[in-house]
């Protein structure tokens, strides 16, 4: 079948470096610099938004009623509406990946009826314990009433909405998608990391792109910040919550042949300080690649988050404009040329392939 | 595109375990809707719910969710006749909502009493929706595209309008895809706080309905080509011809009153299987039996078809609201529908609320015969989803 051409029209990064269109987070790439850590709780130091940023970003009765990460989603969705410019009222869908979702408001909501019974449940939390909250409000907050989804996987919920979203433009199911994801850090969460045994370097944020038909784009005069010249996602096999050992990547093969069969001159991996995971996404990088070209992940940077995903896709589309590529210690960016190839790969084995070229 | 039809069928259900046990259950008109024994339901109005009588898939030390999703997806997996090398291209779609929640509830509050009990951390691990599909794609070694997607109650209906996606694109050529909850005291509590559980078995479309009855399940189906089907000379239920996905960007939990989302669900779906109105002879409704929902979806539906047709039944008079394994559940009763010409009943009906302009085929299955049927699936944040299905050519 046909399939569309995918351009990024809109950026929208909420963390606690970042916080702004695509322009901030290009002034960040460019001299990137690691978020500071705060303790969270019993949990390890880790990035975290201040309050009082984010309450500069979303309404104040959105301040109260909203959860917080709901927060999150909206104020960075909000952000890549507006620099995009797209019209919702023609069109526009979610896509949202979480790993974690509203954890904060679900032990809320079961502390309540721990401490008073029956009387203690909140009817407002409720609706917060099922995961797709964020998309629910979110999709108000933007108007959007196309295909709403809410996708939940380790590591790498944001590269799987970005790739899932493309698909759904790709196929001309809808014109415009808006597609990211979001996880929050506080200290119910910390507790929960750390009782996985999680060994990443945790952050929190949300980052939401507006992706759009290449023509559609074009013919609303739209700046066009990025192309996904081709998005696949697989499995890989793997125990639950596990690493496993096979490492021929169908994703990367079918993100590169409908790219034309291009080789990236570079890579944004989902590398996140949890050694064994990391070990095995080398391994698949390598079996794919041969050499594996200059790579970044951010995650040491900004800390491992639902939203990093795209992120590095926005990131993967201001270093194939620019040709440069942060290094994940900060410093200055090392020069690259060619498409970029944005990865990711999950313990249990979910695994995201997407190819960006400047549009 | 490609077409897609459905090959395999596989459901675990408050009848047991089996499509076989389901679809008598619900051609008998039989309400699974009894007293409570999963969870304490002291001090709750509502006291009773749809439970499964008995969990297949293996091991107990899965989640009882991941149980549920295992036994109904192996039987649609060996349903559809799929080799293993079949398997390993194939892709898993999976609906979720509660994940291991029940297990990781009981940890919770045992700590809450001073206890610490082992397996916190195997507890938070299967808490994510997104588990089960882990779960199950390391089991039946499912190797092709893998998602959880999360919209609340049409969850498991989604997951089918995405797996249909990826194999009418050409990503795949087959597909496994249905939704899976378990019970769970957050879900219980949380539709009580809201004060939508009728302390009776639910009664959708009825003038005197009080709320929704809380079931619990799993089904799974497979997806394939037309022509894959064909070539394999295996057993084709019926075509999933489209598929509509909306949202109404509304309320967190209110439908629009209106029901303009809904409608624009249903009319998307006739268009993507280029569908007449006049062709679809049944809705399988979403049909909670809360008081707005069957209100709005019957004028959302009066909307898309008119008044006075199709036929209309919701099976949550029987096996309750599964939430994410309804879209799952409700796809292969609507499959079986047109398969057995057979209609099942909204079996606690007595009296239609007059509001509601249609045939909801009370209390006894119908015998209909009918070229095409959707089922409506509509989740919290307004999110609705209706699937088409025609009957298969003989």
């Amino acid at each position: 079948m046909d399939r569309r051409a995918v351009v990024v029209t809109g950026v929208g990064v909420v963390n606690s470096v970042v916080v702004g269109a695509s322009p901030a987070l290009g002034a960040w790439l460019a001299q990137p610099r690691a978020a500071a850590r705060v303790a969270v709780g019993h949990g390890r130091p880790a990035a975290r938004l201040p309050e009082a940023t984010l309450a500069g970003l979303v309404d104040p009765a959105e301040g109260r009623r909203l959860s917080r990460v709901c927060q999150l989603t909206i104020a960075a969705a909000r952000l890549a509406v507006a620099e995009s410019g797209v019209d919702p009222a023609r069109g526009l869908g979610l896509v949202v990946g979480t790993e974690l979702g509203d954890f904060t408001s679900t032990i809320a909501f079961a502390d309540g009826f721990l401490a008073r019974g029956a009387a203690g449940l909140s009817a407002l939390l409720f609706p917060n314990t099922v995961m797709n909250t964020m998309a629910a409000t979110t999709a108000i907050a933007v108007a959007a009433r196309e295909l709403a989804l809410t996708l939940n996987v380790p590591t790498v919920p944001g590269e799987l909405a970005v790739a899932r979203a493309a698909a759904a433009v790709a196929s001309g199911r809808v014109d415009a998608v808006l597609a990211g994801g979001v996880d929050e850090l506080d200290p119910l969460v910390a507790e929960m990391l750390d009782a996985l045994g999680d060994d990443a370097v945790r952050g929190e944020g949300a980052t939401f792109l507006v992706l759009e038909a290449e023509a559609a784009a074009r013919a609303r005069g739209a700046a066009l910040l990025g192309r996904l010249e081709g998005a696949a996602w697989r499995a890989l096999p793997a125990r639950p919550w596990g690493v496993g050992r096979r490492a021929e990547s169908r994703a990367i093969d079918e993100a590169r042949r409908r790219a034309g069969g291009r080789a990236p001159g570079f890579v944004y991996t989902s590398a996140s300080g949890d050694a064994e995971r990391d070990g095995w996404e080398a391994r698949v990088l390598a079996a794919a690649l041969g050499d594996i070209p200059p790579s970044a992940s951010l995650a040491a940077l900004l800390g491992q988050h639902g939203g990093l995903g795209a992120l590095r896709v926005a990131a993967a589309a201001w270093t194939a404009r620019s040709g440069l590529l942060p290094g994940d210690a900060g410093g200055q960016p090392a020069r690259v040329s060619g498409p970029g190839l944005v990865h990711g790969l999950a313990r249990g084995g979910g695994h995201v392939a997407l190819m960006v070229s400047a549009a | 595109m490609r077409r897609v039809v459905v090959t395999g069928l596989g459901a675990v259900t408050p009848y047991g375990a089996g499509v076989k046990p389901y679809w008598a259950g619900l051609a008998g008109g039989t309400c699974a809707i009894r007293p409570l024994t999963l969870i304490d339901a002291g001090g709750f109005r509502c006291r009773i719910a749809a439970e499964v009588p008995e969990t297949a898939g293996g091991s107990p030390r899965r989640s009882r969710a991941d149980r549920l999703a295992l036994g109904a997806a192996l039987e649609a997996l060996e349903d559809a006749g799929l080799t293993a090398a079949d398997r390993a291209d194939a892709a898993l779609v999976t609906g979720a909502v509660g994940g291991g929640m029940l297990e990781a509830e009981a940890w919770y509050w045992a700590r809450a009493r001073g206890e610490r009990p082992p397996g916190w951390a195997a507890a938070l691990r299967a808490i994510l929706p997104g588990s089960h599909a882990e779960t199950l794609g390391h089991r039946l070694s499912l190797g092709g595209p893998r998602h959880t997607v999360v919209t609340a109650c049409s969850s498991g209906a989604v997951a089918l309008a995405e797996a249909a996606d990826l194999v009418a694109d050409g990503v795949v050529d087959v597909a496994l895809a249905g939704g899976v909850d378990a019970m769970t005291r957050m879900c219980f509590m949380g539709f009580n706080a809201l004060k939508l559980l009728d302390p009776e078995p639910c009664r959708p479309f009825d003038r005197d309905r009080r709320g929704m009855s809380i079931g619990e399940g799993a089904a799974f189906v497979v997806l394939e080509t037309a022509e894959r089907a064909r070539a394999r000379g295996v057993r084709v239920y019926a075509e999933l011809a489209g598929h509509g996905m909306t949202t109404d960007a509304f309320h967190v939990t209110a439908p629009e009153p209106e029901g303009d989302g809904m409608a624009r669900a249903m009319r998307a779906a006739l268009a993507a299987a280029g569908v007449s109105a006049a062709a679809v002879g049944y809705v399988n409704a979403h049909g909670t039996a809360t008081p707005q929902n069957d209100r709005i979806e019957s004028r959302a539906i009066a909307r898309v078809f008119g008044e006075g047709r199709p036929l209309v039944s919701s099976i949550k008079s029987m096996i309750g609201h599964t939430m994410a394994a309804a879209g799952g559940l409700e796809a292969v009763a609507t499959i079986l529908a047109l398969t057995e010409e057979l209609i099942p009943p909204t079996a606690t009906l007595v009296t239609l609320d007059p509001e509601v302009a249609f045939d909801c085929v009370p209390g006894v299955a119908r015998e209909a015969a009918v070229e095409c049927a959707i089922s409506n699936s509509f989740g919290f944040g307004g999110q609705n989803v209706t699937l088409l299905f025609r009957r298969a050519a003989s």
